[in-house]
């Protein structure tokens, strides 16, 4: 995905970095070398487009050589341009305060996105979460609701569900999209219906002793368990 | 009709104050549908944005926010916001009843969640079209042409108050600050779940709360939605 982003964007290179439970940033993965050398740099120093980009939104620095650039990442900036990358430009992947991580795209060549990119840098953003919350769910879904036009994660009910499933898992909210989402896929059901069933309070979900597996109850519904999920690392904490 | 001019100007003045660095957009917008109900003589006012997938999501809205919502979420596939989308004019429907051919969805919704009038304004930013300011009324009847012109007026404003108009001259700014407001309004949502949970209260009732809260302590909705999220409060009381 990080190629198909890199090519329709006209850049040599993307990352996708993940934002750790504790806040902390690290790249994961990397197309390109520079851009891993890069990556690893921002994560180094602590500084860059990407890591503004993790707390704050979308950043966008088309010029890494120019002098407000220089100002606001004093050692990256001059570091990035002098190996030849001008163009760095950062999206969240992320949904509200579910925030797992950065996308990351390099270019040789200053100058802005352009709308055209920006919409498509931004569409693969939303790819890579729904790819990152499956991936953590251990389910192989995704993007087959997203090919279907209505990005899931956009609904409302989605989100208010999650807030009320991260109360009763006692767990972030990208955690409670995991489980949403794992649990419709298990179930293979909507996700908007799950969701909508949580925001109705037909239906609960309780984190078992193992804290590896998640039920959910309620009237009338499959109390199906538990997709196994072995390689979560805080699972039901 | 109960447009007074003085009222007009109290409510540009009270936005225009609202407009200062570093301001609420969820708040800014909120204050918004409220007054376009009071000034427009409608029943409800929604204001959304469309993403860049072209999805359209809720922002603020004056009142009721799950019937809102789901009106706004069914106009993904039709209705008078998608159709004043693609048109960039408003679209106006006068009578709901007379609706299902055109919207066969959204024209029942809409009349089940009791409108039955209803007028939809596109939020243009030059050429583009990034929003729209949808009213609701519960009887059926037109807008009287200086109504539509202040409803126009107001979503001008509500285009403004989200796209900062004077830092509008690069494109990526435009596009950060709409994936800003779109982003705003998933945190609330998240809060909304959070507290209705923890409370034991309904969504709605979830909302006003946020939404009373943030106005007595004179905080932003984002903010105070980012602190119930986290968990840096956990109680508010109505």
């Amino acid at each position: 995905m990080l190629e198909a982003c890199a090519v329709a964007l006209g850049a040599v290179g993307c990352g996708l970095s993940m934002v750790g439970a504790a806040g902390a940033r690290e790249p994961v993965l990397s197309v390109g070398v520079l851009c891993e050398e890069l990556e690893e740099l921002q994560f180094t120093l602590g500084q860059g487009p990407g890591v503004d980009a993790a707390g704050d939104g979308v950043v966008l620095a088309p010029d890494l050589a120019a002098e407000s650039a220089a100002r606001r990442w004093p050692v990256f900036a001059p570091a990035a341009a002098q190996r030849g990358v001008r163009g760095l430009f950062a999206f969240p992947v992320a949904a509200g305060a579910a925030r797992v991580g950065v996308l990351d795209v390099y270019r040789r060549e200053p100058g802005e996105l352009g709308a055209a990119h920006l919409s498509t840098a931004l569409a693969f953003a939303d790819a890579a979460l729904v790819l990152v919350l499956d991936e953590r769910g251990a389910v192989g879904t995704g993007l087959d609701q997203y090919r279907h036009g209505m990005l899931p994660e956009r609904r409302a009910e989605v989100h208010q569900a999650a807030g009320m499933v991260s109360v009763q898992l006692s767990v972030e909210v990208s955690e409670a999209l995991v489980r949403l989402r794992a649990y419709a896929y298990v179930h293979e059901r909507r996700l908007a219906e799950v969701a909508a069933d949580v925001v109705a309070r037909r239906l609960r979900f309780t984190s078992n002793r193992r804290g590896m597996n998640d039920t959910a109850s309620g009237n009338g519904m499959m109390d199906v368990p538990p997709h196994p999920d072995p390689d979560h690392p805080e699972g039901g904490a | 009709m109960s447009i007074t001019d003085r009222r007009v100007r109290e409510t540009f003045v009270e936005l225009a104050d609202t407009l200062v660095d570093d301001y609420d957009v969820l708040g800014f917008l909120d204050v918004l549908a409220h007054r376009v109900v009071e000034l427009l003589d409608v029943d409800a006012c929604g204001v959304v944005l469309a993403d860049h997938h072209g999805t359209i999501s809720l922002v603020a809205a004056s009142s009721e926010e799950t019937r809102l919502l789901e009106l706004s979420q069914l106009q993904n596939a039709e209705g008078p916001c998608l159709d004043a989308f693609h048109l960039g004019r408003p679209v106006s429907v006068a009578d709901l009843r007379t609706g299902d051919e055109r919207w066969p969805q959204f024209a029942p919704a809409a009349r089940d969640a009791g409108f039955l009038a209803v007028h939809a304004l596109p939020m243009r930013l030059r050429e583009v079209v990034v929003g729209a300011m949808n009213l609701f009324a519960v009887a059926p009847g037109g807008l009287p042409a200086d109504s539509m012109a202040l409803g126009q007026a107001m979503a001008d404003v509500a285009t403004i108050g989200i796209l900062h108009e004077r830092t509008l001259r690069q494109q990526g700014v435009v596009v950060g600050q709409l994936q800003a407001a779109l982003d705003s309004r998933i945190l609330v949502e998240q809060a909304k779940g959070v507290l209705a949970e923890r409370m034991s209260v309904s969504v709605d009732e979830a909302f006003a709360l946020l939404r009373s809260h943030a106005r007595s302590t004179n905080s932003k909705l984002r903010d105070l939605a980012a602190a119930v999220v986290a968990g840096a409060i956990t109680e508010l009381s109505a």
